[in-house]
């Protein structure tokens, strides 16, 4: 008998056990810790773009988290995203102009909503509305802002055509980026070869916004960054007449090779060992696009 | 040749189906057997408890490679704050439910099948029938019940000691910070996701198919030490193989 009791006691024990650990599981190591089980109130938001905005990701004033987001869904016939914040009564004091923005934490985190106070003395109602918010942040736009490729000009002015001779165009393809100061002013049109000559002839539609462009300005192939797509770059001149439709940009600049010049600095490479065929890199504008 | 490989073939099947039928007998012995609960206490005491010390050891040094290789891996990408998390994640879906398993098949399911075996070859369960009491009923479903009772409990102790295993190396010896390893693993682990559907669900599941095996083997061997012996050893290669290949299917349904 007293076996017996020992064998129930030990196996109680084990079972005690665990539940135990599934109790230090479940409440240590999950987000149930984190999730104050307070009395919450709510407030939507509207976001032009919630990007990877998940429910129940945090709600932060000042980086602490105050609440969570509780639904995110489409406002029926508009290109707007409502958000839903619960947000812990203990905060009962954001002020109704507050702007909601959404945050990446980090280069590759997790998005939040984000909360900079306004000024105010009327705090947001349950139910209420923070009205200023600012969207997510898309990190393809932002790249792109940075690397150039940049989204086409709108073309609502219509826009005017002028061509350029290159001895090399690189990678330049039609639809990419034709830039002024590093601003899009318009996009390449067309690429072709110019029959009987080792030249590509490049027409560009510039938009008619930027119509005073000087018409000695030079044409020049760019990379924006060094993984980036090539865009065309016009360094205007002095001149004091401008460019019209159908003009041409005399002065051009080829593309730059990577292999030309990872070959200059290595081995002096001369451009006689470049086998493909009139591809001069070269850092000098040429001019062999003279009229 | 090919009558043997159809042999192989039609003995493996029958081996399921009868495994399949043996399953119903013990679910419909299952409220006899409850008047033995004592047996069924006592069987839980020596598959469950017994395995402790095995189960504890191993999770902690599972944990403890896991830290330790993560670590090692994830500070090529100045991620080792996420050692704790993918600790976690790792051992509550995988490791901690197939690892408690795999050991519970050869610490506990063996033992049963060689305990069963012999009381077949010693002629102890004819004796039982000859006396009247269902040795289904007595012997077979206490040791399944506590099978399925005890290995998610186990499981649950081997995710524990994995956690810790890996603090232990993440924070305690290479220098993760604490808060920042305790607040990447609460923020990333889910309890459905992780901890009832990973854990629990799993090593239920895994309960029941190692001590269904394990009786079975036992129940059915060939009453001669050979036939136990060979019993033994098909217990854990069945459950082995078993356990693996329901992970992938409960995986493929849970995720």
């Amino acid at each position: 008998m007293t076996q017996r009791r020992s064998y129930a006691v030990g196996t109680g024990l084990f079972i005690v056990l665990g539940f135990a650990a599934l109790a230090y599981l479940a409440t240590q190591t999950t987000s149930v810790a984190n999730q104050g089980g307070g009395d919450t109130y709510k407030v939507e938001t509207r976001f032009a773009n919630v990007g990877q905005l998940k429910v129940r990701a945090p709600v932060k004033v000042a980086g602490v988290r105050v609440g969570s987001v509780q639904a995110i869904e489409l406002v029926p016939g508009k290109e707007e995203a409502k958000v839903t914040l619960a947000i812990d009564d203990a905060r009962k004091d954001i002020p109704s102009d507050s702007v909601a923005t959404i945050y990446t934490s980090g280069l590759l985190g997790d998005q939040y909503v984000g909360i900079q106070f306004g000024q105010s003395k009327t705090p947001v109602k349950e139910g209420g509305e923070i009205g200023l918010t600012r969207p997510a942040q898309q990190l393809e736009e932002m790249l792109g802002k940075f690397f150039g490729g940049g989204s086409a000009p709108d073309r609502l002015g219509g826009t005017f055509h002028v061509t350029g001779d290159f001895t090399n165009i690189g990678g330049l393809q039609p639809g990419a980026a034709v830039k002024m100061a590093g601003v899009p002013i318009g996009s390449v049109e067309s690429v072709v070869v110019k029959p009987g000559a080792v030249e590509a002839t490049v027409t560009l539609a510039i938009d008619k916004r930027y119509s005073q462009i000087p018409d000695d300005s030079a044409a020049a192939v760019f990379t924006s960054g060094l993984i980036g797509s090539q865009y065309v770059a016009i360094q205007p001149g002095g001149s004091p007449s401008f460019l019209a439709d159908g003009d041409q940009l005399v002065l051009t600049q080829s593309a730059l090779q990577l292999e030309d010049l990872i070959g200059k600095f290595l081995v002096n490479g001369s451009p006689s060992d470049n086998k493909s065929g009139g591809a001069q890199g070269g850092t000098q504008p040429d001019t062999s696009g003279k009229k | 040749m090919t009558t043997r490989d159809d042999n192989v073939v039609m003995r493996s099947l029958a081996q399921i189906g009868a495994c399949g039928l043996f399953l119903l007998t013990i679910l419909a012995a299952i409220p006899r057997s409850l008047k033995h609960g004592r047996e069924t206490i006592r069987q839980i005491w020596f598959v469950g408890a017994m395995s402790l010390t095995i189960v504890m050891t191993c999770g902690l040094f599972v944990g403890m490679v896991l830290g330790l290789q993560l670590y090692d891996v994830l500070s090529i990408f100045g991620g080792t704050s996420a050692t704790g998390t993918v600790v976690a994640i790792a051992i509550y879906r995988e490791l901690g439910p197939v690892v408690t398993a795999l050991l519970f098949a050869g610490r506990a399911g063996t033992s049963v099948t060689a305990e069963i075996g012999l009381m077949r070859a010693t002629d102890q369960l004819d004796a039982m029938e000859m006396m009247a009491v269902d040795p289904i009923a007595y012997v077979v479903a206490p040791r399944f019940l506590a099978g399925v009772v005890a290995l998610p409990l186990l499981g649950i102790v081997f995710c524990a000691m994995g956690v810790f295993g890996g603090h232990l190396v993440g924070v305690t010896w290479l220098g993760i910070d604490n808060g920042t390893f305790w607040s990447n693993m609460t923020a990333a682990v889910d309890v459905h996701k992780d901890i009832i559907d990973g854990v629990l669900l799993k090593s239920i599941a895994f309960g029941i198919v190692v001590s269904l095996i394990a009786v079975f083997q036992g129940y059915t061997t060939p009453p001669t030490s050979e036939g136990v012996a060979y019993a033994t050893t098909r217990t854990v290669v069945a459950s082995s193989i078993a356990i693996l290949a329901l992970d992938f299917v409960l995986t493929s349904f849970l995720i």
